[in-house]
């Protein structure tokens, strides 16, 4: 990739817009899984399942432009659809263990990290560690399994075409919604009422500073980032590849390596499986994966200078510098083996119509169970 | 009784006041500092279910007070 790559522009955009939209909506795929089971809420999970509705539908009309038969065996280029297996699920609960011990995921660290959250920088340290280790122990799990594991595109699936997987996507991402309505009614959460007074704006100047704080200061519902991710993502993949992070990060562990002496070994199957595998044709800044991953930095920063939320925030016990160290070490480690963290291996993944974002998921929730009763007793 | 939970991050700040509404049992009021806005999404509605009632002051950039005030007999 050179600097006068046309597309970097674009990439660098969405990945400002990307970290802009986390920022304001303080969107956090560790606390949806997490506060699941840790007080019953469900209100970013449900805005990151209509970010999802969003995504499958416009994923699925660029997928059918590239390919548009799919029933031919063909897979559409740079689309997540990443193995099904045991490894998917080791590394879901590997990943969702850590972002609920450290407090964040790989791109809930990314955004924090530029808010000035020290505990963040910590997190995002030991997820490349984690992701140096995989590196250093990849082709033992593909020889042991992920070599066997199937890849499965659900408009390849015979009979189910294009309009069976968006239909089956769709009803399965509501059907998920209504089950996360009742979960919280379940847990007598109810819809929270967060109605605060609010002041009548008259003149057309009262207008523009009520709108701007809104955009700018106050946060935004978590649904509108939801949905403005979804959007992001999708524009993503029109400019080239859906969007993941831990790749980025792959390949600083990989270089870093290599530069101490350490190199990893040539990864097995890895390149032909895509997903937020490191690129190894790729290097320097000028990638893309670089921009929609480092791009999130600039981006959550302006949102938080405007909203004056920027702030050096130093945790005030070792105990939690420990936590994001160990959970960071869990989620890179995870994200190496299920190739690909809450975006890259589960958004991008279902939105690409792919099943191993699905179990992926499911992993998460099951190593976001176990984390709560950890951090419940880390006091 | 006063939480300063600046520097942590969710879901502490949650569940340290969480803690201190079951404990007080609104015999007393809490009021929790904190400058992780995340909080302000989080602790407000856990007021209600533990018989509290809640308000919200920014006391900084960013730096935000958050009212627990016991709200009669609990439910």
């Amino acid at each position: 990739m050179a600097p006068t790559d046309g597309r970097l522009p674009a990439l660098w955009s969405l990945g400002i817009a990307a970290g802009f939209a986390l920022q304001r909506s303080r969107f956090c795929f560790a606390s949806a899984f997490r506060d699941l089971f840790l007080f019953g809420s469900a209100r970013i999970m449900k805005a990151i399942l209509l970010g999802l509705g969003v995504a499958s539908a416009g994923f699925a009309v660029i997928m059918r432009g590239a390919v548009p038969f799919a029933e031919n065996g063909a897979l559409p280029p740079e689309a997540h659809i990443l193995p099904v297996g045991v490894t998917t699920i080791i590394g879901g609960l590997l990943f969702g263990y850590g972002m609920v011990l450290s407090g964040g995921c790989v791109s809930g660290s990314l955004y924090r990290a530029a808010e000035g959250y020290v505990g963040s920088w910590v997190a995002l340290a030991g997820a490349v560690v984690g992701l140096g280790l995989l590196s250093q122990t990849w082709n033992w799990w593909w020889a042991v399994a992920v070599s066997a594991e199937p890849t499965i595109w659900l408009p390849g699936v015979p009979g189910l075409g294009y309009a069976g997987a968006i239909a089956l996507t769709l009803a399965a991402l509501v059907g998920a919604y209504v089950f996360f309505v009742w979960w919280e009614a379940r847990a007598g959460l109810g819809s929270a009422e967060t109605a605060q007074p609010r002041a009548v704006a008259h003149t057309f100047r009262d207008q523009l500073t009520v709108t701007w704080r809104a955009v700018f200061v106050r946060g935004w519902p978590a649904l509108v980032g939801g949905a403005a991710l979804g959007g992001i993502a999708t524009l993503m993949y029109v400019v080239h590849m859906p969007w993941g992070v831990t790749g980025e990060l792959m390949r600083w562990a990989n270089a870093s390596m290599t530069a101490l002496g350490a190199p990893p070994p040539e990864a097995l199957g890895l390149a032909d499986i895509g997903g937020c595998a490191a690129r190894a044709d790729e290097t320097g800044i000028f990638t893309h994966t670089f921009a929609v991953t480092v791009g999130l930095l600039p981006g959550a920063a302006i949102g938080a200078l405007l909203a004056k939320e920027f702030k050096l925030r130093f945790p005030r016990s070792a105990r939690r510098y420990l936590q994001s160290l160990v959970g960071g070490l869990f989620m890179g480690y995870g994200s190496g083996l299920a190739i690909g963290c809450t975006i890259g291996a589960f958004f991008s993944s279902i939105a690409s119509l792919g099943l191993s974002g699905w179990l992926f998921g499911l992993a998460l929730a099951g190593g976001a169970y176990l984390g709560v009763r950890t951090i419940q007793r880390i006091p | 009784m006063k939480l300063d939970v600046r520097g942590e991050v969710c879901p502490y700040p949650m569940l340290k006041a969480v803690e201190a509404m079951q404990k007080l049992k609104g015999r007393e009021e809490v009021v929790v500092i904190t400058d992780h806005a995340p909080c302000l999404e989080t602790i407000p509605p856990q007021a209600r279910r533990f018989g509290y009632a809640y308000s919200v002051r920014e006391t900084g950039s960013p730096e935000w007070t958050i009212t627990l005030s016991p709200q009669g007999p609990g439910r």
